[in-house]
């Protein structure tokens, strides 16, 4: 095992167990700066070491990838990955070849990205996690495989890296130690972009070699192509829910919630996140609450890939991400509605409007829920009571919708409205930091990389929040409410408090915005957020 | 004459692959949005904000400020405002070379205008009478000798913070190091060249004969310049060095460009050309691979 400090880009062909190890952490803030407040990090089970590739930083982040018994299948693999490593930069790989040759081609490796990943920053300046590092492995083996300068002039050019089985594999693991967050790419003076580089080890992973996170895949975008859901929700299961919904917000509530769907005439198709249903019901219900207040005219669809606005594809494989973003919008043109609303899930918001927005022509248009929300308060179209929200708030900002969509006022503005005590982090709006569980971590539970994702990459964020609550953190009374208006980020934070039991030592509670929209109507005669009662 | 066929291939050629590696990437084709907030042209952008905090926003007009990209643009080549925001000790270094470089376009431009103004019987000097021959010696000066010093200064304090650091050592090949170093070693030889004259009118001299085929006789070490000033031409071009062409691209063409397709738009033309391209490659994974048929 190396000391993370001497590890360099060509070490990944090295035949050690493990290339380092995890053990210097940055410190966290108060009250959690204190000794035992924190379990050290985990060596790896014996046993995953012999099945998984644990021999990166000993976290397994690709449950599919299984070490080879024989010398064929070694020799196989690491053929496959040459021959997708070939294909991104050949035809096939069209709808990115302009931005992947000038981010492969062109860094200066003058380091200014590094200080800008969360990931990076919250293991103590680990060389593993250098946004270059991972880009600089991936240059080297085309260096030496697809290049005459690479084959001519070997390590002058940089072609001085050993490709086996363990390099490959350790390759595609640190391709999951990045959330895909495009942090690094604000602050490169030559605007080049190192996460789509490590979205293309992802693609060769899975678009050629077939091997990808089963939460991702095969419980991901193949089960949503089957199903319409990557919960698995069906049709009926979906509508037995909003059914049990309603009567659970007229019981809780006394409100009689009637889920429009597949109302015909409708002008808005509300797309949820179907996770939102099971984890966070109260968000979907939320959003029914504010829209009938306000008057929508607008409907939930009961159509396979009409109810679940996810699209996994968008972190790790390009074709299953067009497979499902054609199949959504086949779905709402079929309907007939007049736009899209895309609901509080930030990398939904990106496929659906960014992502999507060049897959085909004459689609419907695609909205964001946010600037919607804002609208409703602004126009006073709801009646709201701020003081019903009065306690510390402060807002996330999701990658996907603020960094990469530029959606960074309208939320700011309704908690300025309705939450007296609404506090930045810092940073915040384009600069944020990632929640930790973006490009899949949140949904990634296998083996131990959940412990990698809450004490690793949500790290920075976790100082995020307690630095915005500081001096209200101890005053347990006080309820303090993360905002975060994305269902994967709302994943994230939830394994955050849950490990540090944030929530039961310190008042710790997490949402999205329209719960606390909701919480704030006069007309509501108790507290929508249950930690209130 | 020799001299002279170097200098102006070198310069050709600089131009010349510059621009084919220009129109190599504006002719790739049309990828899918990547757009990174803030985006200079946008209504919002002081906050980072786009046309999406809008409700109905594909009904709204698309308010946009060019004239804000481009002097985000120019902030970014002028004063690498990335480098100074982001990693200041860095930028001193690196701003150095880059200033150096431009002080030194300057200057050759200026050596060419000032062999042509005294081909013509303006004097270029000190004691000249004419208005524009002292202004032109005197930019001469002041851009040949800081463009000099900084390029030098910039190029070495690159090469030796890259091989003393730690961390870039690390990251940076032997190709690395010899691209600065070939610069270094173009503008010493420059330096040991020119600095004989400080009024550069042997500098002048020079320019002239190259520029009008006129054949002198050179030194060794104006030998070597010019060869190795030739050499880097054609190379910077052909190396990641000439990022300078794919910075355009990168900021304009990936990280600032979110024009929706919009019914009508030139998007939707661009989209329906790219949807009618099939590709020659295919991936292999199962998921992928069409099914095959089964057998009869």
């Amino acid at each position: 095992m190396l000391d993370q400090k001497d590890l360099r880009p060509k070490d990944m062909g090295r035949s050690d167990e493990q290339l380092i190890k995890l053990d210097n952490l940055i410190p966290l803030l108060a009250p959690y700066d204190k000794p035992g407040m924190e379990s050290p990090l985990t060596d790896p089970k014996p046993a995953w070491k012999e099945k998984y590739c644990t021999s990166l930083d000993g976290y397994i982040g690709i449950d599919t990838l299984t070490r080879p018994k024989t010398k064929e299948e070694e020799d196989e693999f690491v053929r496959k990955f040459l021959s997708g490593l070939e294909k991104i930069f050949s035809d096939a790989n069209n709808g990115v070849l302009q931005p992947l040759l000038l981010s492969f081609e062109y860094c200066a490796k003058c380091n200014t990205c590094s200080d800008a990943c969360h990931i990076y920053t919250a293991a103590g300046n680990n060389e593993l996690y250098r946004p270059i590092y991972r880009s600089e492995v991936l240059r080297k083996i085309v260096k030496k495989y697809f290049t005459t300068s690479g084959k001519l002039l070997g390590g002058f050019v940089g072609a001085d890296i050993d490709v086996n089985w363990e390099t490959i594999a350790r390759l595609g693991e640190l391709a999951y130690r990045c959330n895909l967050c495009r942090r690094c790419a604000q602050t490169c003076p030559l605007g080049l972009d190192n996460a789509i580089l490590t979205k293309e080890i992802r693609k060769i992973f899975s678009q050629e070699m077939g091997i990808a996170p089963t939460p991702l895949h095969t419980k991901g975008t193949m089960l949503q192509i089957k199903t319409g859901s990557s919960t698995g929700l069906s049709k009926p299961a979906f509508l037995d829910t909003l059914e049990f919904l309603e009567e659970d917000t007229e019981e809780k509530f006394g409100i009689k919630l009637k889920f429009p769907v597949d109302k015909k005439g409708a002008d808005i198709l509300v797309l949820h996140n179907a996770g939102e249903f099971m984890a966070w019901p109260e968000n979907p219900v939320a959003f029914a609450i504010l829209f009938d207040a306000a008057g929508l005219n607008w409907t939930l669809s009961s159509e396979i890939m009409g109810y679940d606005s996810v699209n996994y594809g968008l972190w790790y494989d390009d074709v299953q991400a067009k497979k499902i973003a054609t199949m959504q919008m086949k779905v709402a043109k079929d309907f007939g509605v007049k736009r899209l609303v895309v609901a509080e899930c930030g990398h939904a918001h990106k496929a659906s409007m960014i992502t999507a927005d060049r897959m085909g022509t004459d689609r419907l248009p695609v909205e964001s829920c946010l600037p919607l929300l804002w609208d409703m308060v602004k126009s006073k179209r709801l009646i709201l009571d701020p003081s019903k929200n009065n306690f510390p708030v402060t807002l996330h900002d999701p990658c996907n919708v603020v960094r990469q969509m530029g959606i960074v006022e309208p939320q700011r503005n309704v908690l300025k409205a309705i939450c007296p005590q609404f506090r930045e982090m810092t940073p915040h709006g384009v600069d944020n930091y990632c929640c930790g569980g973006g490009s899949g971590f949140a949904i990634m539970n296998s083996a131990n990389f959940p412990e990698f994702r809450t004490q690793v990459a949500s790290r920075v964020k976790f100082n995020q929040i307690l630095g915005a609550f500081k001096g209200t953190m101890e005053d347990t009374s006080t309820p303090k409410y993360i905002c975060a208006p994305c269902s994967n980020c709302k994943g994230a934070m939830r394994g955050l408090l849950e490990h540090y039991d944030a929530t039961e030592k310190y008042n710790l509670q997490y949402g999205g915005l329209v719960e606390l929209m909701v919480n704030a109507l006069v007309s509501l005669k108790k507290p929508f957020l249950e930690f209130l009662e | 004459m020799i001299l002279s066929i170097i200098a102006y291939l070198s310069i050709v050629l600089f131009l010349g692959i510059s621009v084919y590696k220009a129109y190599q990437f504006a002719g790739m084709p049309f990828h899918g949005r990547m757009d990174l907030y803030p985006v200079p042209k946008e209504k919002g952008y002081e906050h980072g904000g786009s046309y999406y905090e809008e409700t109905a926003w594909w009904s709204k007009p698309h308010e946009v400020s060019h004239m804000r990209e481009i002097i985000e643009m120019l902030k970014e080549i002028i004063f690498i405002k990335k480098l100074f925001e982001n990693q200041r000790p860095f930028w001193w270094i690196s701003y150095a070379l880059h200033l150096g470089i431009y002080l030194i376009m300057a200057w050759t431009i200026l050596l060419v205008i000032g062999a042509m103004f005294e081909l013509n019987g303006i004097l270029v000097a000190a004691d000249s009478s004419s208005i524009l021959g002292l202004l032109v010696f005197y930019l001469s000066i002041v851009t040949g000798y800081i463009g000099l010093a900084l390029g030098a200064l910039g190029s070495g304090m690159l090469f030796l913070r890259r091989a003393f650091d730690n961390t870039l050592k690390k990251y940076t090949t032997p190709q690395e190091y010899f691209n600065l170093l070939l610069i270094f070693v173009a503008l010493i030889t420059g330096i040991f060249t020119w600095g004989n004259d400080l009024s550069f009118g042997y500098a002048r001299e020079v320019t002239g004969n190259l520029v009008t085929f006129t054949p002198f006789v050179a030194d060794g070490l104006l030998t070597l310049h010019v060869v190795l000033v030739g050499i880097m031409l054609t190379y910077i071009p052909i190396s990641k060095m000439s990022h300078y062409v794919g910075k355009y691209f990168t900021f304009h063409k990936v990280l600032w460009d979110n024009n929706p397709n919009l019914k009508g738009s030139g998007v939707e033309q661009q989209v329906k050309n790219a949807a009618s391209f099939r590709p020659t490659t295919s991936w292999s994974a199962p998921h992928i691979k069409p099914p095959v048929a089964p057998e009869k």
